[in-house]
Parts: structure tokens; sequence; C-alpha cells
């Protein structure tokens, strides 16, 4: 099982790296924040009492919310709104004496939140794990997939605000609208992508069933693709029920429940995932432009979407491993391992699909005030 | 071609972990605030201790301010006047109908019994500094008496996209004649309490769906009560 082992050590590599990195950038935000403080005029009239005419945002009572887990979640959205708050502060520190420093601490405070923001919606966590599992992918592929999806979110949003306002001088509450608008096509077309690999996988766990006769068995490699040359051994043989220890060549031969490795539809995931700009990477781009720097909104965009690709990548080895690991509580029998490709090949397309329809559904509600 | 026996268990206890993986990503899904509003109301009282309609202000925070306002400025004089983003009030105002207005009126004890509210009315958008605060005021359908259970006013969305929060300072004031003796008080939901199941459950299951009421779970409550209503 070296394929395992590596997986295992590519996983534990990566969450490592990913924690480390993320520690260490944010020690170098918080003492580059600290040391942009005093330097910062925001901080001061934010404390002097201001002149009577002043208007003093007011401060609103602190997240709550019953039991362990609401604890979590409140934690979770307070230190995502103090984190937006510096994001606002970094951007207007840029205007200031110390345009770098405001720079780079931009840029870290942007791949913090985008680490956190990909635990939040529409940054393709949930179809992209689904997919990786129910494909047959490698952690390196999700990882790449994961980068890729994240880097055309970010695209998306520059090039949406950047036409949008730049070009044409429309409105924000016009970005927000065409953002919406691209979230529902976004949707559609996971649900159409889930829907392609639901049938697909389900013809192939169909002709797997029937393999039984040699003579369907030969009909299914037709429709293989390059992966058929491991086929031929030994299928037309057997039966399901094989004795443990014969399993290897049928260990091979059940990976192929699981979709092949084909660009064509790692694409069509990446970009249905990725047609949708980040929410929180547009919040930026605009708050920017509004400063007149909208430069500092796309470095920001970009620090983010490396911060959501690292959490989408992390989350999408960690649904390889759990595969990885049920497919090896099952030793060597090849029908468990028959069994955990199947629920992974169907399972995993079929979250794909509903979640797709659930999310299209949802997005064409009520246009929301805010 | 069932398992059977300790392969059957076996199977099982692989399927769970399975499924346990793919579904581990769903349920952070929609926990998400985009938006943060405080929330500063006013309880409007007519005669006799009624209650008859909330006012809010609610004000955004800079991200949502900046987005909201953008090309609004349509003189360019680098000021938003009221009139220039009266048009924004109208759009946010007619929009929150299809969301109940965030507001949600009952007596105390009696949450599943909602008291109407009528569409919203002298409604404006002011921005200073830097965030905007949109004004409006929501009429009861039939004003409420104070005399017999206290009334609560939840302010929340249930979809947690829009994160509101009472104000820490006077949160809640009274207006109109006749708001003598009447006093407010905001509850936050309590960490130390054991979760609702049903929320919890609903909050880890249903936030793929449409109908989330995710954000319930933050819902901060205000109280409003009169002493002396027969003054």
């Amino acid at each position: 099982m070296q394929g395992l082992a590596s997986i295992r050590r590519g996983a534990i590599g990566l969450i490592g790296a990913c924690l480390l990195a993320g520690l260490s950038l944010l020690t170098v935000a918080m003492a580059a924040q600290a040391e942009l403080k005093p330097i910062s005029p925001f901080a001061a009239t934010e404390v002097a009492p201001g002149p009577p005419s002043a208007f003093a945002p007011p401060t609103a009572a602190r997240f709550q919310a019953p039991g362990p887990l609401g604890r979590l979640f409140a934690w979770v959205f307070d230190k995502q709104q103090s984190l937006q708050r510096s994001l606002a502060a970094g951007v207007k520190d840029l205007k200031t004496d110390n345009p770098l420093g405001g720079a780079i601490t931009l840029a870290v405070l942007s791949f913090v939140y985008g680490v956190l923001h990909a635990v939040g919606p529409g940054h393709g966590k949930t179809i992209i794990s689904s997919y990786v599992v129910a494909n047959e992918e490698t952690v390196r592929r999700g990882v790449i997939i994961s980068f890729i999806a994240a880097g055309l979110q970010a695209l998306s949003a520059v090039v949406l605000v950047g036409v949008l306002l730049i070009g044409l001088g429309a409105t924000g509450l016009r970005v927000n609208a065409w953002s919406n608008q691209l979230e529902t096509i976004s949707y559609a077309m996971i649900a159409l992508v889930g829907l392609y690999l639901v049938s697909s996988q389900l013809r192939g766990a169909w002709r797997r069933w029937h393999s039984d006769t040699p003579a369907l068995a030969a009909a299914a490699h037709h429709h293989g693709d390059h992966h058929a040359h491991h086929h031929h051994q030994g299928h037309d043989h057997h039966g399901h029920n094989h004795a443990p220890g014969e399993a290897c060549d049928h260990i091979v031969d059940a990976r192929k429940l699981a979709g092949p490795f084909s660009w064509r539809k790692v694409m069509a995931v990446v970009f249905s995932v990725g047609i949708r700009p980040c929410t929180g990477a547009i919040l930026v781009l605009v708050f920017a432009l509004t400063q007149g720097l909208f430069w500092a909104g796309v470095a920001a965009t970009f620090a983010m979407a490396l911060g959501t690709a690292i959490t989408v990548a992390v989350l999408a080895t960690l649904a390889l491993g759990s595969r990885e690991l049920a497919l090896k509580l099952g030793g060597a029998s090849s029908v468990w391992a028959n069994m955990v490709w199947t629920t992974c090949a169907i399972g995993g397309a079929t979250i794909i699909l509903l979640f797709g329809l659930l999310m299209f559904t949802a997005s064409l509600g009520p246009a929301r005030p805010f | 071609m069932l398992p059977r026996g300790a392969q059957g268990r076996q199977f099982h206890l692989t399927l769970l972990l399975a499924l346990a993986g793919l579904a581990g990503f769903a349920p952070t899904v929609d926990a998400h605030p985009h938006v943060w509003a405080t929330v500063r109301s006013e309880i409007e009282f007519g005669t006799n201790h009624q209650i008859t309609g909330i006012r809010h202000a609610w004000t955004f925070d800079e991200f949502y301010t900046a987005m909201a306002i953008e090309g609004l400025d349509i003189n360019k004089d680098g000021i938003y006047s009221k009139e220039e983003l009266q048009p924004l009030a109208k759009v946010n105002v007619e929009s929150l109908k299809d969301f109940d207005y965030f507001t949600f009126v009952h007596l105390e004890g009696e949450e599943d019994k909602l008291l109407k509210l009528k569409p919203p009315v002298d409604y404006s958008v002011d921005y200073d500094k830097s965030v905007l605060t949109l004004h409006f005021t929501l009429p009861l359908e039939t004003p409420v008496d104070t005399h017999g259970k206290p009334v609560q006013v939840d302010v929340y969305d249930p979809s947690f996209f829009v994160a509101f929060g009472f104000a820490t300072d006077k949160p809640v004031t009274m207006a109109g004649a006749d708001s003598k003796g009447c006093t407010a008080e905001i509850t936050l939901p309590d960490p130390e309490t054991a979760a609702d199941t049903k929320a919890l459950t609903e909050s880890f299951f249903s936030q793929l769906g449409p109908n989330s009421n995710f954000g319930s779970q933050f819902a901060q409550t205000a109280t409003v009560k009169c002493k002396d209503s027969h003054l």
C-alpha cells in the first residue's frame, strides 16, 4: 500500500506546513499591527472624544449562542468581525506615512481572513472535497484543484468590480446584484456537473455489477478510457466474492468505480466553483476602491485567495484521508474495497448534485436587502 | 450481494466513515455573516401604554457601507446627501419585506404567535463618517397592550447572512407620551445553557437549505415591561 503511505505522508506534511505557515503569518501580522498602531491616525481619533457633532458608530453587543458549539461559532464570528475591521483599517493605513508597512499588513490580514473566510459558504469546500473523494484523485491533484478554483474566484471578483465600477461607473448595488447572478449560475453549473458525475458513476457501478458475465464485462471495457488497460487482468475469471488475499488486482479494479482522472472533468468542477466571485474579496475590493486604492484591493484579493485555497485544500486532503482510512479498515478484502469505492463514488457525486440543486433553488429566492 | 456477519458490520462502519468524511464539510456552509448591523430601536407608544410600532436605526459595517453607497454620490460633491441616498433606503426597506423585516415581535412566552407588522414608513438612510445607518418605522398592525405580559422584540436574520446585535449603549429607548414607567432589557443567548437540541440539529442539517434557521441561535431579545400600567 505504497499509495496509502504517500497520501498519508502528503496529508500530514500539507496540514503541518499550513499550520506552521498560518502561525508564522499570524505572528507577523500581530507584530506588524503593533508596529503600525502608533502611526495610525484612526486609532487615535477613535479614542479621543470628538466634538459634539462627531458621530461615533455604536458598538454592538457580543455574539452569543447556547451550548459549546454555539460558543465556538460565536467566537469564530467575533474573530471574523474584528479581522474585517482590521482589514478596513489596513486599507486606510496605506494612505498614511507607511504605505509599505500598510501593504504588508493588509496582505497578511487578507491571507488570514481568507483562511477563516473559506469556512463560510461558496468557496467550493463541499464540491471540491466531494469531487476528489468521488473520483480517483490524489492529494496532489486535490491541492491543485483547490488552488485553481480559489484563483478563479479571485479573478472573477477583480474582473467584476473592475469592469462594473471602474469601466462602467455602475453603483455598488449593481456589483452586488451581478455577484448574486454569478452565484446562481455557479450553482446551476455545479448541479449539472453533479448530474453528469452521478450518471457516469452509476453507469460504471451498473457495468461492474453485471461484469460477472464476461460478454458484458468486455462490452464495458470499450467504454473505458485510458485506464482500461489495467482491466483485463483476471476480471473475467472471478465473481464478486473473492477470498481475501486474491485482492490485489481487484482493488485496482475497484478503484475504477470512482471516476477516472480527466482534465475535462477537473476543469468543469473548477470552473463551476470558480466563476462565483468570493464575497469577501468583493467587499475588500469595493472598500479599497472607495479609498482610491484599487490596486491594494487586488493584492488583498489574491492574498485572500491563497488563504481560502489552503483551507479548501486541507479539507479535500482530509476527505481523501478518510477514504484511505476506510479502505485500510477492510484489510485485503476486495469486497470491502469495492464497497468503499462505490460508496465514495456515488455518495460524493450525489452530494455535489444535491448541493448544487439546493443552493441553486435557494439562490433564486427574494433579493436580499443588504 | 448483502454482506453478512463480521463483514457486514465492517461494511456498515466503512459506510458510516465514508459518509461522515463527506458530510463533515456540509455543516459550516451557510454559517457566515457577510454584513454586520448594530441595532438601536425605539419603542413607539400610543395612548394607554399601547405599543404602536418600532422605529429601527441599523448601523452597518464599513465594508457593507462602501458597497452600498458606491456610485450614489450623483453630483460628485463628495457628500452623500439624504436625497442621494433615498433610493438606497427605498430598495432596502422594500426588500426587507421578504425577510419579515428581520424583526419578530411577540408577547413573552408566545414566541410562536408573532404580531403582524405593517410595511415600513418614514424610512431614510444617513451616512456619517464611515458608516451607513438605515432608519425606518415598523407599525404594528394592531397596537399591543403592555398591561399583560411583557412584549418582546427579537432582531435577527434566520440565515445569518446579516449579523444583528443590539447596541451596547442605549439599545432600546421609549418614545411617545404614554411610555412612562416602561423599560426595556436586552437578553443575549446564554452560552451556559445547553443548546436546544432541535435548533442544534436544525443548524447542523438544514443549513444547506433555503429555510435555514441558524441565525436564531444568536438572536438577541429586547423585553419591554411597563410598571404602574394604570397610571
